[in-house]
């Protein structure tokens, strides 16, 4: 056996998702979902290879378990988890092409409060598989580092009242080309909280699918995009409602200066049967000049009954007569403007329910504004 | 302190002040009044630096140097502070920060040291009470949910915190009931000084019983059509703007 069959877990899936990636090709703008992220055009002549990226634990808290995809005989926490089979090109990408990878769990019953510190470094395809059984509570701190082109296959499953609060930070990265695929499966009663923000790299795809499973199971997803000069950032989610009584919200606030391009994409699919779910969809996007891009596209499907469900996009600038009143008051116009950027921020990094993270977040998103005129 | 001669603004092109001439000394307090649309607000904004409200013809000297040129922050540097008729609400920023962070940037813009989160919180604390504004509206997002007495009592909180020397009152009596009222032009009142001038603008005579002025101007299309005393009040409440504005015609 190869070190190849063990990170899939069976040579025919992994046949099946390379069949898939070679059948469909990479994705390019004139595929709907891909419109404002041509991933085809950013690689160009280099393609995707079956090259390794890599994943790195800088903290693991005492209780977790944890295994390296690429070896032989997983235990069973690993196979009855890891990905059957996906419909997502990129996440087939990884499927059949990752070389390398990492599996974690938390335990039924154990909570955690010591941080699962993951960063994800390197060119190349890594899969990633956590597990947060029934009951069990986790909060996960996601870095990213450069590389010129990056695709990660994470799964996260969360058993029946499980926590996890995740935090993704991607710093700018001006020359990489990002994609990320998280697969959140939440059983009853179980709470995902997400929150992802980026300042942007030459195209950054993050994608969220998100499915509430079991009764009572919740998802919160925000997030916060920051572009300067030519980056791009592209937050695409699916959130389905599979069971009834289901809850997700979203906010997502992006500001684009310079040429940046701040792409939001959601869909909410509430299934039939799911009745009494309740979705809440928001997404903001300030423009600061005329060569940034926002798109902001917040997508609904409902086939149950007695749900509430909202939704709302809007895109705008500065507000002129707020900047008029701050320097009246002595602020000078670059502070002025850096405030009232943060505060337009700050609704989203305020969804991050953990102190530490939302503290993270909001330096780096301060530090981050300094930059921007 | 304030010499405005021969005034002519702009707002998006069309002319609104043609014309207006007006002189403010220190220690005192005038008042315009005017009907809707005689200028009023566009005076105000004028004063306090508001992009596309342009200066097109004369002239705005403060303390001998040419206000029109200043930028709005460094207007507010330099002691012009214009109460707002409708206070902007910010949500994301809690009141006692921008304050905070309106007072140190005055500050350092004159060459004085930051004054410490204690500092502020001191010297907010010992105006805020007289004005009736809690430690929960500090704690609030700016303006968010305030009704309109207590966004006008933040005004008027914000001018004795920046002790401007020369204070713009736009339309401060707008949207307070009696007791709102009295409060605010008590708060006013306190702040009157031999350094510092005031501008009241208003619409109605209500608001110069509390604040007495010691001179009353009329605006009508742009200019100054009449001058008197604080008794000019009283004839204006008594016939109607038509009366005095058709004289002067």
């Amino acid at each position: 056996m190869t070190a190849l069959s063990a990170i899939a877990l069976s040579e025919a899936r992994r046949a099946k998702a390379a069949a898939l990636v070679r059948e469909r090709g990479l994705p390019h703008r004139r595929i709907e979902e891909w419109k404002y992220s041509d991933l085809r055009a950013a690689l160009g002549e280099a393609g995707i290879g079956a090259v390794v990226a890599e994943y790195l634990i800088t903290n693991l808290p005492y209780g977790m378990d944890v295994w390296d995809l690429t070896r032989q005989d997983p235990p069973a926490w690993v196979t009855e988890n890891f990905a059957g089979s996906t419909d997502n090109t990129m996440s087939a990408a990884s499927l059949a092409l990752a070389d390398g990878g990492i599996a974690l769990r938390v335990p039924a019953g154990t909570t955690l409060t010591d941080p699962l510190k993951l960063d994800f470094t390197g060119a190349g395809h890594v899969r990633a598989l956590l597990v947060v059984e029934d009951g069990a509570s986790l909060n996960l701190v996601e870095g990213v580092g450069p590389a010129e082109f990056r695709n990660v296959g994470f799964e996260i499953v969360l058993g029946k009242g499980a926590r996890l609060e995740h935090l993704r930070i991607c710093p700018a990265l001006e020359d990489a080309v990002l994609v990320e695929e998280a697969a959140v499966r939440i059983a009853a009663g179980g709470v995902y909280r997400g929150h992802f923000t980026g300042f942007g790299a030459r195209l950054s795809r993050m994608e969220l699918e998100i499915a509430l499973q079991g009764e009572g199971a919740q998802a919160h997803l925000s997030g916060v995009a920051l572009l300067d000069g030519a980056r791009h950032s592209d937050v695409t989610t699916h959130v389905t409602h599979a069971a009834g009584n289901t809850n997700s919200t979203q906010l997502f606030k992006h500001v684009a200066a310079a040429k940046g391009r701040a792409v939001y994409q959601g869909k909410v699919t509430v299934a039939q049967g799911a009745n009494g779910s309740d979705s809440l969809q928001t997404a903001k996007a300030l423009l600061l000049g005329e060569t940034a891009e926002a798109d902001l596209k917040p997508e609904l499907e409902i086939f149950a009954d007695d749900v509430k469900c909202a939704h709302g996009a809007a895109v705008g600038d500065l507000d002129v007569e707020s900047l008029f009143y701050l320097r009246s008051r002595g602020i000078p116009q670059a502070q002025a403007r850096r405030m009232l950027l943060q505060a337009f921020l700050e609704d989203a990094v305020a969804e991050i329910a953990n102190i530490d993270n939302r503290e993270l977040a909001r330096t780096e998103v301060l530090t981050a504004l300094e930059a921007v005129t | 302190m304030l010499e405005i001669k021969n005034l002519h603004a702009a707002v998006d092109g069309k002319e609104i002040l043609k014309g207006l001439t007006l002189s403010i000394g220190a220690g005192e307090v005038h008042a315009i009044m005017g009907p809707n649309g005689s200028g009023k607000s566009t005076l105000s904004y004028v004063l306090a630096g508001r992009a596309g409200y342009d200066i097109t013809e004369g002239s705005v000297i403060y303390d001998g140097e040419d206000l029109g040129a200043m930028a709005p922050e460094v207007r507010a540097a330099k002691g012009v502070f214009l109460a707002m008729q409708y206070p902007v609400e910010i949500p994301g920023v809690t009141t006692i920060t921008f304050l905070k962070t309106a007072l140190n940037a005055q500050r350092r813009q004159r060459g004085e040291p930051d004054l410490d989160a204690v500092g502020v919180l001191k010297l907010v604390r010992a105006k805020a009470k007289a004005l009736n504004v809690s430690e929960e509206m500090l704690k609030r997002a700016l303006n968010v949910g305030f009704s309109g007495g207590e966004k006008k009592r933040l005004e008027i909180l914000q001018m004795a915190l920046f002790e401007p020397r020369l204070a713009i009152l736009d339309e401060t009596d707008s949207g307070l009931d009696i007791d709102a009222l009295r409060l605010v032009a008590e708060g006013v009142n306190s702040l009157r000084s031999p350094e510092r001038a005031m501008l009241v603008i208003t619409h109605y005579q209500r608001l110069l019983d509390y604040i007495v002025p010691d001179r009353i101007h009329v605006l009508a299309k742009g200019r100054i059509v009449a001058e008197g005393g604080k008794e000019l009040a009283l004839e204006l409440e008594a016939k109607g703007y038509e009366h005095i504005v058709g004289q002067a015609a």
